[in-house]
């Protein structure tokens, strides 16, 4: 029995139950660390062998097809940021399908940062400077000071290239609309003057942030999504790491979602981290064009090992997207991204394990990080997701004897 | 009429680099800390520069408004990383490893940096601190935050309160027993209602609580709202600290006006609405300049 997803077939291929066999697909969040030599690049700064020997052992390490013109190009003074990045584009590619993951991507190495390359692309943005996420991890933010445009679609040059060089299966991450919004400061649409003292209600913010929110969806990322379906794109991952910064705007993230992908035939998922998860529903009920959820749980969960409800505290919010009206595929992240920690197979293996036993379906079950890995240093990150990949092994492997045994 | 910033301060392009590098291995603790003490000095002058009334040392070092506290506590540690109220800033959300948690020792000064004139020193109230912990705000209080009190020589320690405004279950009736453990524990305490309409809480009696000074974000909080005739120290959050829009002098002086006139409150103290570090340092330092132009304009006034 071999269960293709509706519209394009791209997930349930892998995340099939078949008379012999249970296989679970495997997938990237999105950003990787940028290589020391594509940021020293970017900077205009001079490299030293440190960086030439990062580039020539992880090129071996990985086996990066004619990584050695690449050394080449780091002995010259001046080197080209966009070909260098080009470069750190394969490596993150082979990074990851060396450690086995089946839909891969390039982990930001063409962009700047999720948000700032979107905005560094549209019309209607000033930049207000860097803020913090956490500890010594920033972004930069900017304001919104005009109706916000498309220059021209942002993603194209990067994923024609990402398809000529991947091995694997490639998924495409585009910044959402919403978050995109409630990253930037507004200084166009909220009122601005007769604030101070007023006790101004959510409701004039909320006018103002929906107003937003649904001219970045139409006016910025669906044009881009037209254009990478023109490309070829079958798998477009539409991140939304702010979704559920507004417990009362989570309706307006719906519509937004709604709005920029309604009536595109391509596979829609979205990538949602670090919240209480609790807070989308029901909202996200409306979001049937959704067909995956990739969702952070390891941050929250305990290491010890165990496949109960009191063994993975962490996952204790999943049994909600199973029971979604429309029966979309969980991103089960089960690699903790702040954190140096190696998730060792055997904690893999049994996260995947009660996620099923709570699902009861391995086909609505793929696999990846909670989020993106640009935190984490490479040699870290291929750590993890090689363990991923081998403690999802793991699961199948003790799913398809319990298959076989009970025939 | 005062005015002075309490919370976390906006770390410099120099110092987010300099800690970035850190991180990545890039540069030494020793690069940080000189950039750091740069930092330092650079606020302190912009603070002078304003006119402000109490210096603060900006947290630079915190992590988070916690982290501090919870690394020098015995029943204590980092727990989830979590999302800020409605920000995109994340901190790691105190957990508890023992049911009565302690101070090991009060902070150094790697976070309680010496300043050259009175001090403001911001800490984390005890409802903060305590949430989500299962330790009560008392219990937290008693031997972890008056500890540090006992060692802090400030003119005011600001304890700052993000969360009550905005939990539902939120009391006002741990948070008196605990405030009550903290008196006279040294310096003058304040409560900050950072980022929230505190309407809800000042019915409740926030005004009532045993502190000599109350905070109020006025971005979110009707004006109507303060009680006539407040006879505490009012931090009036007149400056956005999550808005890069500047701040007009004039307006917030008329408003700290409306403050005095309609409202009979003797005791102001111009502040933002919680920590700057949710605009650059650029635009944090751009508002403190107005935060002080907003002082004296009030002060000229007056006269």
């Amino acid at each position: 029995m071999l269960r293709i997803f509706r519209g394009t077939g791209v997930c349930r291929r892998y995340a099939r139950e078949t008379m012999a066999e249970i296989k679970f697909l495997t997938h990237e969040i999105g950003s990787l660390a940028k290589p020391p030599w594509l940021v020293k690049t970017n900077a205009g700064s001079p490299l030293d062998e440190s960086d030439r020997e990062h580039a020539r052992a992880w090129g071996e390490k990985l086996r990066v097809k004619g990584y050695e013109e690449l050394i080449a190009l780091l002995e010259a003074d001046k080197r080209d940021p966009d070909e260098i990045a080009r470069w750190a584009s394969r490596y993150a590619l082979r990074l990851q399908e060396a450690a086995g993951v089946d839909y891969v991507w390039d982990g930001e190495q063409q962009r700047s940062e999720m948000y700032a390359w979107a905005i560094a692309h549209s019309n209607g943005f000033e930049p207000r400077g860097t803020i913090r996420s956490f500890d010594n991890k920033y972004y930069s933010k900017s304001a919104v000071t005009g109706p916000p445009s498309l220059r021209v679609p942002f993603h194209n040059e990067e994923f024609s290239f990402l398809t000529s060089v991947a091995e694997h299966e490639l998924k495409i991450p585009i910044t959402g609309a919403y978050t995109l919004a409630v990253w930037s400061y507004d200084e166009h649409y909220a009122p601005q003057t007769g604030r101070l003292g007023a006790g101004h209600g959510r409701s004039e913010e909320l006018e103002a942030r929906r107003e937003f929110t649904l001219d970045i969806a139409r006016n910025l990322v669906r044009p881009n999504l037209e254009a990478l379906i023109e490309l070829g794109a079958t798998w477009i991952q539409i991140d939304e790491p702010g979704a559920s910064t507004e417990a009362d705007e989570l309706d307006l993230f719906v519509e937004s979602f709604n709005v920029s992908v309604e009536g595109l035939d391509c596979m829609f998922s979205t990538h949602l981290c670090f919240s209480d998860y609790n807070l989308f529903f029901p909202a996200i009920e409306g979001m049937a064009e959704c067909r995956q959820y990739c969702v952070g749980f390891a941050n929250y969960d305990r290491t010890e090992l165990g496949t109960s409800g009191a063994d993975r505290p962490g996952y204790e919010v999943i049994a909600k997207f199973r029971d979604l009206p429309y029966d979309p595929i969980l991103g089960l992240g089960v690699l903790d991204i702040h954190t140096d920690y190696i998730e060792p197979a055997e904690l893999v293996r049994d996260r995947i394990l009660y996620a099923v036993d709570v699902f009861g379906d391995p086909a609505r079950i793929h696999v990846c990080p909670d989020c993106g890995l640009r935190t984490r240093s490479w040699e870290v990150a291929y750590e993890k997701l090689s363990r991923m990949v081998e403690g999802t092994h793991l699961a199948e492997e003790a799913l398809n004897r319990a298959h076989v045994a009970a025939r | 009429m005062k005015a002075f910033a309490p919370g976390i301060y906006p770390r410099s392009e120099a110092l987010v680099q300099a800690t970035r590098d850190l991180d990545r291995g890039r540069t030494t603790q020793e690069a940080v800390d000189r950039q750091v003490a740069r930092d330092l000095e650079q606020l302190v002058q912009a603070e002078q520069s304003a006119g402000l009334d109490l210096l603060v040392d900006g947290m630079l070092r915190w992590q988070d408004l916690f982290r501090p506290l919870v690394d020098q506590a015995e029943g204590l540690e980092r727990g989830a990383l979590t999302r800020f109220l409605d920000t995109n800033t994340f901190y790691r959300a105190p957990a508890a490893t023992s049911a009565s948690p302690k101070l090991a020792a009060p902070l150094g000064e790697e976070y309680v940096a010496p300043l050259p004139g009175p001090r403001l020193l911001t800490l984390p109230s005890p409802y903060a601190l305590s949430r989500g912990t299962g330790a009560s705000p008392k219990t937290i209080a008693e031997s972890v935050l008056r500890p540090q009190l006992e060692a802090t020589e400030a003119e005011l320690v600001v304890l700052s309160e993000p969360f009550l405004a905005r939990d539902e279950e939120g009391s006002l009736d741990g948070l008196a027993d605990a405030l009550q453990t903290l008196a006279g524990a040294g310096p003058k305490l304040a409560l900050q209602i950072t980022f929230g309409d505190a309407r809800k809480l000042l019915e409740a009696g926030l005004a009532d609580l045993p502190v000599d000074g109350i905070g109020i974000d006025f971005y979110a909080t009707h004006v109507t709202d303060v009680p006539e005739g407040l006879d505490k120290l009012l931090l009036a959050g007149v400056v956005d600290s999550r808005n890069s829009v500047l701040e007009d002098p004039r307006e917030l002086a008329a408003f700290a006006e409306r403050l005095r006139s309609e409202r009979g409150v003797e005791q102001i103290a111009l502040t933002p609405n919680g920590d700057l570090q949710y605009v650059s340092q650029q635009i944090a330092q751009e508002k403190l300049a107005r935060l002080g132009r907003a002082k004296t304009a009030t002060t000229e006034a007056a006269a």
